[in-house]
């Protein structure tokens, strides 16, 4: 934490290594939080360098004392992505009419990249669709509870919501996947 | 305390979590173990989550880090000349690579020498396929003779070892039993049996030269003293000494 805070020191003094160790070490996790928000390798690639930039253009306002650079970092990550769920939300209207019909979505999933294929395998495939079903406040919470292993408090910061909605919202979104996952055939053995 | 489904919905979070309180724990436990609807609720979730977390973190698109150091510090000055070698230059020391080289040296290193090429009189003519041919095929040839005489010496050994134990394992007759001696039959056979063979007694001879040469070499042998007197192994366990 406090290497982070140095390095956001010295990117304010315009060095330029500075600001590329804080992308190398921060570009996956960025990555995979729109990866698994939107389900889509390319939009996530965009959207994560979407963050960088914002992150870049904002560094000034960044202060450690209020917590970590991680922390923020995902503050203005979840911030853009609920910007890009809004601004794409008319899209999603018409795709919500396809994804209705399973055949569609089976067409949909084999359109992914072979390496995407390879990469998640057929369970990870359906799991990840579960969870880009979820409405997206229950989608985020769920995604930095169990995926990104935040703390509740840290949960909280990056929202902006007190502890009690945080942890409804991580209970519904379990619920929620839950029974999604049991309509998509994905039972516990 | 009485526990009701919708306080198990409420609380699934915290109890997945492992933040109930110990009373509200057993209450949740007592009540779920005998709930039809939140038996499968609990175990559902529970699935759910250990399938999200299964979940593998991608790894970051190649070009990701340089389309945001681009779209930030901007494009990068392209380096050539001597800028460019030297920079080409430093690729190499990168401990992989350093790594494979080590690998490739030793490899390199280890056949030469198989090849039985003589690093401390170094000839270019040792370089040539037909000698590097001859030396390999005499170096195996010695690797080969090396290997079956260490064969034939361990074969030797166990056979003394064995002989070790037998005499160990026969009862020491005492002095007023002894068997008369027969004059008739050659010394040292009791049995009434005829001599050797000559190829029983060549062999005979040939184990007891090896005993010569394994007990002046190795005194101590099996936890006992060896030692030889006319042509015959003498061995001295703890204070006695026998033939």
């Amino acid at each position: 934490m406090e290497q982070d805070a140095q390095l956001v020191q010295q990117c304010l003094q315009g060095d330029g290594s500075a600001w590329e160790e804080l992308v190398r070490q921060h570009s996956r996790r960025v990555f995979n939080i729109c990866y698994r928000f939107t389900g889509n390798r390319t939009e996530a690639e965009d959207l994560a360098q979407d963050v960088f930039l914002r992150i870049y253009k904002t560094l000034g306002s960044y202060r450690s004392a209020h917590g970590g650079f991680a922390t923020w970092m995902t503050s203005v990550t979840r911030n853009l992505l609920i910007d890009h769920y809004r601004r794409t939300k008319r899209d999603r209207i018409t795709d919500s009419l396809d994804d209705a019909l399973p055949v569609v979505e089976n067409k949909q999933s084999s359109a992914r990249r072979p390496d995407e294929q390879a990469l998640l395998g057929e369970l990870s495939n359906q799991v990840q669709s579960a969870l880009t079903k979820l409405s997206p406040e229950l989608r985020e919470a769920v995604i930095l509870r169990d995926l990104q292993q935040l703390e509740y408090s840290e949960i909280q910061t990056v929202l902006s919501v007190p502890e009690g909605t945080v942890k409804s919202r991580i209970n519904r979104g379990r619920i929620e996947l839950a029974r999604i996952l049991q309509q998509m055939g994905v039972r516990p053995s | 305390m009485t526990w009701t489904c919708e306080q198990t919905e409420l609380n699934l979070t915290d109890y997945l979590d492992g933040l109930l309180q110990p009373e509200q724990q057993r209450a949740f436990d007592l009540h779920v173990n005998g709930c039809d609807r939140c038996t499968p609720l609990v175990a559902s979730v529970s699935h759910a989550i250990a399938n999200l977390r299964s979940l593998p973190e991608l790894e970051t698109p190649p070009r990701l880090v340089y389309n945001i150091l681009d779209a930030t510090l901007g494009p990068r000055d392209t380096v050539t000349g001597w800028a460019a070698v030297r920079a080409w230059i430093r690729g190499f020391a990168s401990p992989r690579f350093a790594y494979g080289m080590v690998s490739v040296a030793a490899t390199f290193l280890m056949i030469v020498t198989a090849s039985g090429f003589n690093w401390k009189k170094p000839k270019i003519s040792d370089l040539s396929p037909a000698n590097i041919y001859h030396n390999s095929n005499r170096a195996a040839h010695r690797a080969y003779a090396r290997s079956t005489k260490y064969v034939s010496d361990l074969r030797v050994v166990y056979e003394i070892q064995s002989r070790l134990r037998q005499d160990n394992e026969l009862p020491t007759a005492p002095e007023g039993t002894l068997p008369e001696s027969t004059p008739q039959k050659d010394p040292g056979r009791t049995d009434g049996t005829n001599p050797s063979t000559p190829r029983q007694q060549n062999r005979a001879n040939d184990i007891n030269s090896h005993m010569q040469v394994l007990a002046e070499e190795l005194p101590i042998l099996s936890g006992r003293f060896c030692f030889v007197v006319n042509g015959t192994l003498s061995v001295m366990s703890g204070g006695g000494r026998t033939r």
